[in-house]
């Protein structure tokens, strides 16, 4: 099992488009706390900001793209088209050869990419943490390390929400799109919770009440209660993805 | 007929063909062979309009590949795979490309059955065998009915009765008064059909002339292609 | 001409242009029943209901170009067959362009309509129409640039969902810059909107023409 792990985060590291993932995941969160400094600077002393106890921790959002396109990518690889001689063969082939049993493989493929952006999470986190505090010093207290376990959670969920979709659809366009336009500034799923309070359960609003405290939902949702209703969405994905994966043809 | 003129190319900083030139003559089935990275793809590539030499021509009928009208009306092309995208059926490939070339959608049947692919019209191109998706590629080929055909090992991926089914189809094109240039590293296959030999290695053009010509004193092409490669000293005529 | 039917009979007999077509106008449809079940609950969702809706679904307009673009270079090595039935290179383009803003062109209006109208709005149906047929031509433009699917639709998503919003946000200067500007505002960023398609089709042209295949 180790090995096919390794084997897996190899091939993962090995992707161009992982690394891009991997950089602006990192990256974007930080940067745009620089940038919005002046900003919020002024905002807390107009006194109109006033989540404060969120400072930091609501900008990682933005980076939320870099660990949906890990999840994408780890799937929408294995099916591209590997050669124009038999156009039906594709990496997977040689992916299955080496390791037919399909759900092990699955198992090694979803660990190497937890490891990743879980790594990854932390590190952003860290970055943009870091940067709040020196930025906003006493304005910003540090947020209890609970909170910012949740929010490596709620990346490595998302990681793992995309990366199902793309196992049921085979294909990464619809994961990258549908989780990126709702990781936007006003996401789909925010604007549905003003339509109907069912919303409120839907996998990326109920994981943000991990841990973001002050934001305007409809229904207040416990973090424990918030990250088992995301992780229970995951799961039941990943298993929907899993059976058909096992039993589709390659 | 074909004609290629000290063609040169570069492909990063590595040069893969050196001053490469050579003749196809209408009526002659041309055999083009070489080890696997000699340069017969790239010079075909270049050939078809597909990538540009750094120096050098290569003509088709007197002209740039480019610079033809209807072009599948002169040259049908068989390189690897079948060229369809994998979620398109065979028969709507086949007739984009009819319209391509303004080709009447008949003809997208009349090749279907000359390949024998009738009754797999209507599968997804994705779903086809090896032997399945050449024999899509060569029924594109052929839908101009061009008087030049252009086949990158034509022969890989087809079971025997298919390998017999093409060669016959080959002589019978140059018969016909085709100009038939076909690409190869199987020297045996090669030396059942052809007329005409050019031996490229390295990049370089060995020796060219009739297949007689080319096996010399050597027992069979074989012998020859590896009596002439061994040195390094050979160079282009 | 020969060129553009058979772009024309690419388009349409590629499945998965098909697929986006259907979602795209679903989920404008489910937007634009958001927006409006939400004003008449007395919380509307916030400025224009009759555009808003399709800042979203503009996504799949994104992916409608993408696809039909990088159906070329992905799952299958088409591009050489185009290339060698339709050699010249800078027609090839320009039929290409031609062809899916007219088979855009359908889905663009039904879409438009399906957002502007029940919010009343129908003086802006037309502007949202060509906005979201630029929008898709700008998107194959990329997608030819870069030849596969999934990294042209990253940077069209960041651009158009990260950067454009983040950017909009800071300066009102740079929002008539941006491409995206134009699906809210039309009255602004229109003329960013074309330049920026004009320019990436232009460089996609020159690009395509050069390289090998």
């Amino acid at each position: 099992m180790v090995r096919l792990i390794r084997a897996e985060l190899r091939k993962l590291l090995g992707l161009p488009t992982a690394w891009v993932g991997l950089v602006l995941g990192t990256l974007m969160a930080p940067v745009v706390v620089l940038l919005n400094a002046p900003y919020t600077r002024r905002a807390i002393a107009a006194g109109t900001l006033t989540d404060t106890p969120d400072l930091g921790l609501r900008d990682l959002g933005i980076g939320l793209i870099g660990p949906v396109i890990l999840g994408v990518i780890v799937v929408s690889s294995e099916y591209t088209s590997t050669g124009e001689d038999a156009p039906g063969a594709r990496q997977l082939t040689a992916t299955l050869t080496a390791a037919p049993d399909r759900l092990r493989l699955l198992a090694a493929k979803t660990t190497a990419l937890v490891l990743v952006v879980a790594a990854q999470a932390a590190i952003t986190a860290a970055a943009t943490l870091t940067l709040t505090k020196v930025l906003y010093a006493e304005h910003a207290p540090a947020p209890a390390p609970t909170r910012v376990v949740a929010a490596i959670l709620y990346w490595v969920l998302t990681a793992l929400l995309a990366y199902a979709i793309a196992l049921i659809t085979r294909n990464g366009i619809v994961p990258l799109t549908l989780l990126i336009l709702n990781s936007t500034v006003v996401s789909v799923s925010y604007l549905l919770t003003k339509v109907t309070d069912l919303a409120a359960y839907l996998p990326d609003i109920a994981g943000a009440h991990m841990f973001i405290r002050s934001a305007d939902f409809p229904v207040e949702i416990a973090p424990v209660t918030a990250g088992l209703v995301m992780t229970a969405w995951v799961v039941a994905l990943l298993a929907v993805g899993a059976v058909l994966f096992h039993r589709r043809d390659a | 007929m074909i004609t290629i003129d000290r063609v040169s190319k570069t492909k990063g900083r590595t040069q893969i063909l050196y001053d490469v030139t050579f003749e196809a003559r209408p009526g002659q089935v041309t055999g083009f062979l070489g080890p696997n990275g000699a340069g017969k793809t790239s010079t075909l590539r270049i050939l078809l309009g597909l990538d540009r030499p750094q120096r050098g021509t290569a003509l088709v009928c007197g002209r740039p590949y480019r610079e033809l009208d209807r072009p599948l009306t002169t040259v049908g092309a068989l390189l690897d795979g079948s060229g369809a995208h994998r979620a398109r059926t065979a028969r709507a490939h086949l007739r984009w490309v009819a319209a391509s070339n303004g080709l009447p959608d008949s003809r997208v049947d009349e090749v279907l059955e000359v390949v024998g692919l009738t009754g797999d019209a209507l599968k997804r191109a994705g779903r086809f065998s090896l032997g399945m998706s050449r024999r899509l590629g060569l029924a594109t080929a052929l839908l101009g009915d061009p008087e030049v055909l252009v086949l990158d090992e034509p022969v890989n991926g087809l079971d025997p009765a298919g390998i017999r089914w093409m060669r016959e189809f080959l002589r019978d094109s140059a018969e016909q008064g085709r100009t038939v240039l076909l690409s190869s590293h199987l020297m045996g296959e090669l030396a059942e059909i052809a007329d005409d030999v050019i031996v490229i290695d390295k990049g370089r053009i060995v020796i060219q002339g009739r297949l007689a010509d080319v096996i010399g004193d050597h027992r069979t092409l074989e012998d020859a292609f590896f009596a002439l490669t061994a040195t390094e000293a050979g160079g282009a005529w | 001409m020969n060129t553009t039917r058979a772009e024309l009979r690419k388009l349409v007999t590629l499945p998965s242009l098909r697929l986006t077509a259907l979602l795209t106008w679903t989920g404008t449809l489910l937007l634009t029943f958001a927006y409006a079940s939400a004003e008449s609950r007395g919380e509307p969702l916030g400025h224009d209901a009759a555009l808003a809706p399709l800042g979203y679904t503009q996504a799949g307009f994104l992916v409608l170009g993408v696809l039909a673009a990088a159906s070329e270079h992905q799952a299958g090595d088409q591009i050489r067959t185009t290339l060698l039935a339709m050699p010249r290179r800078l027609p090839l383009h320009a039929a290409k362009a031609v062809t899916l803003a007219a088979v855009t062109l359908p889905l663009a209006a039904v879409t438009a309509v399906t957002s502007t109208v029940p919010a009343g709005d129908t003086a802006r149906t037309p502007a949202a129409t060509a906005y979201l047929i630029l929008t898709t031509l700008l998107a194959a433009a990329v997608a030819s640039l870069v030849r596969r699917a999934v990294p042209a639709m990253v940077l069209l998503l960041s651009l158009y969902f990260i950067a454009g919003p983040l950017l909009r946000a800071r300066s009102d200067t740079i929002a008539a810059y941006l491409p995206d500007t134009a699906a809210l505002d039309p009255s602004r960023g229109t003329a960013a909107t074309i330049i920026w398609t004009l320019s990436a089709l232009t460089l996609a042209a020159l690009t395509v023409h050069r390289r090998d295949a």
